[in-house]
């Protein structure tokens, strides 16, 4: 997967509707449901019907960087907009971007481990145009944290999501819940959606099996 | 890396729930569990219970609608409405499917217009009343209960968090944000681990806990563990003017919870067939027998069919039945009953076992 060299400022690719996005190119991409089986939760297990969680099944990725930003554009199709959580049985869409916390080869269906912990971009329908930066080493374990934020911006419109995670590609050195990102260095990235019509939250969803490996245009 | 091969994932998947599963037995354990028992011979309904935890605990923002005590009229939809069908709990101790309730079903928080009665001078002209036309609430179906006159019939079911020996709740959550604590066996949300998912709304049998729109968690009876931990009695229990709240110790012997439940046998679970080992328990209440056709007592069944209790609290509510009323046959002639001194509480404090602490005299705390 390619993360395109562009000499756009930060501001301007940061809007998913942003003309420039139509140069870079997009890696479509398979989504599947999470595996029940895996679920850290014998209550999940016994009430879901793998065939019927995981309902976005394909997504379309661009990744851009000017040397100092990196963004991602992720669109997918969804005619069932789900912003506000109006009541207790409503959930909102979603949609995150993994990637390993110190390099290495987290477990990707196990939201990584103790030894290798990722990195997730968490954007969800009701944050407005925030995302959240999570830590997990493991089933059930993401934790938000504070350091470097990152921004977002997400459209709905016919039928479809469009939404865009952009953040620095470097991160101070005494981050310890950030990846480190750098031009030349490619980093293993996976993909979640969550379809909030579908009442899916935490781990049922629809995600990319396997990493990719991003590389970041010189 | 390379995928693995089905027979590795499904072999991964087993690692992953044993040590799922020893996660949950470390939640779960207990060294003590606190239990209540609510005696529904006194209940009147009064709701006293159910606004002294309101006050308490629940008048934060996103809290509007909860009601972690409430009290209902039986038979009746309940709070929330129709909460027995909305499945959950264990059966043959597999997690069973269960329903998200919604606000309406709660019962919504509704808006009163107190500013243009009491502040806006048109208190001799408008009612107050909420806005819109609400069509549920927490006690909607007060005082309807059940059957035809003349053998119609109904009771008060105060009910609260169960704090269950195996909780569906406690199960159900991918993240470990509910657990037992040690020295009481009180069940706590997390609200620091909880993200809202509602795994756990949807597995409680009992539908006792609630969303908090503004905070986006989930949250529900806690037992008062403040209090507690002071010495202090539940406020619920506390407050009630009926003395039908008894809070102690399951495991202390010479304590009445013991006795009710354990020795007695006459204070039972709610739902038992839910799995979750419920430690609220309930003596149930004796009734009247009914009129017959030509309008003759018929001692032979009760107002309270035994079969609606028996779909309550499971079979054992027939000797339970049976017990109370040999004993208050036995004082009718003359004897002593321990039982029904226990039940009658002639000193208010025997209630709260070793929670008899006034609240008036602690430091308040903040949680």
């Amino acid at each position: 997967m390619l993360c395109k060299k562009v000499t756009l400022p930060r501001e301007r690719l940061l809007d998913p509707l942003a003309a420039e996005w139509s140069a870079i190119p997009g890696e479509p991409l398979k989504l599947d449901a999470t595996p029940l089986a895996n679920q850290p939760s014998e209550y999940i297990k016994a009430s879901r019907d793998e065939k019927q969680i995981g309902k976005v099944r394909h997504l379309l990725v661009q990744a851009a960087h000017n040397g100092s930003d990196i963004l991602f554009r992720l669109t997918w199709e969804d005619t069932n907009k789900n912003v506000e959580v109006t009541d207790t049985n409503v959930f909102p869409d979603a949609c995150g971007i993994l990637m390993p916390l110190n390099g290495g080869d987290p477990p990707i269906d196990e939201m990584g481990s103790k030894d290798a912990p990722v990195n997730a971009w968490f954007w969800r329908a009701d944050f407005n145009d925030t995302a959240r930066n999570t830590v997990a080493h493991g089933l059930g374990t993401t934790q938000f944290s504070k350091e470097c934020p990152i921004q977002a911006k997400a459209v709905w419109g016919n039928g479809a999501w469009a939404m865009v995670f952009a953040r620095a590609l470097a991160v101070p050195q005494q981050a310890t819940e950030a990846v480190q990102l750098a031009v030349g260095q490619p980093v293993k990235v996976a993909f979640a959606v969550w379809e909030g019509s579908n009442g899916e939250r935490a781990g049922v969803k629809s995600f990319s099996k396997g990493w990719r490996e991003l590389a970041l245009e010189a | 890396m390379a995928e693995l091969s089905e027979q590795q994932k499904a072999q991964r998947a087993n690692e992953l729930a044993a040590a799922a599963k020893s996660q949950k037995a470390q939640l779960k354990q207990s060294k003590r569990q606190l239990a209540m028992v609510f005696d529904l011979n006194k209940c009147l309904g009064c709701q006293t219970c159910v606004v002294a935890c309101k006050t308490l605990w629940t008048r934060d923002e996103g809290m509007e609608y909860m009601w972690w005590a409430t009290v209902n009229t039986q038979p009746g939809k309940g709070t929330p409405r129709e909460w027995e069908m909305m499945g959950g709990g264990f059966r043959d101790e597999e997690p069973q499917a269960g329903k998200l309730p919604t606000r309406r079903d709660f019962g919504e928080a509704w808006d009163f217009n107190y500013d243009e009665v009491f502040f806006g001078g048109k208190g001799n002209s408008v009612h107050l009343q909420p806005s819109g036309e609400p069509d549920w609430g927490p006690n909607w179906d007060e005082d309807q209960g059940g059957g035809q006159y003349p053998n119609s019939f109904y009771f008060y079911l105060p009910r609260i968090c169960n704090h269950c020996t195996n909780p569906a709740c406690l199960e159900a959550c991918p993240r470990n944000a509910i657990y037992k604590r040690e020295e009481d066996g009180i069940v706590l949300i997390n609200e620091e681990r909880c993200k809202g998912y509602r795994f756990c709304m949807e597995a409680c049998p009992y539908k006792k806990i609630y969303f908090n729109h503004v905070r986006q968690i989930g949250q529900k009876c806690i037992f008062c563990y403040p209090r507690i931990e002071q010495g202090v009695a539940p406020a619920c229990a506390r407050q009630c003017p009926g003395r039908l709240r008894f809070v102690g110790f399951l495991d202390d012997e010479r304590g009445p919870i013991h006795k009710l439940v354990k020795t007695w046998k006459v204070a039972l679970p709610l739902h038992p067939e839910f799995g979750t080992q419920p430690n609220v328990y309930y003596v149930p209440p004796i009734s009247p027998p009914r009129f017959d056709a030509e309008g003759n007592i018929d001692e032979s069944k009760p107002r309270i069919p035994t079969d609606y209790l028996k779909y309550l609290f499971g079979p054992e509510v027939e000797p339970a039945l049976a017990t109370l009323k040999a004993e208050m046959a036995k004082t009718k002639a003359g004897g002593k009953s321990e039982i029904l001194d226990t039940l009658i509480v002639y000193e208010w404090k025997s209630l709260f076992g070793p929670f008899t602490t006034d609240p008036a005299t602690i430091e308040p705390r903040t949680v």
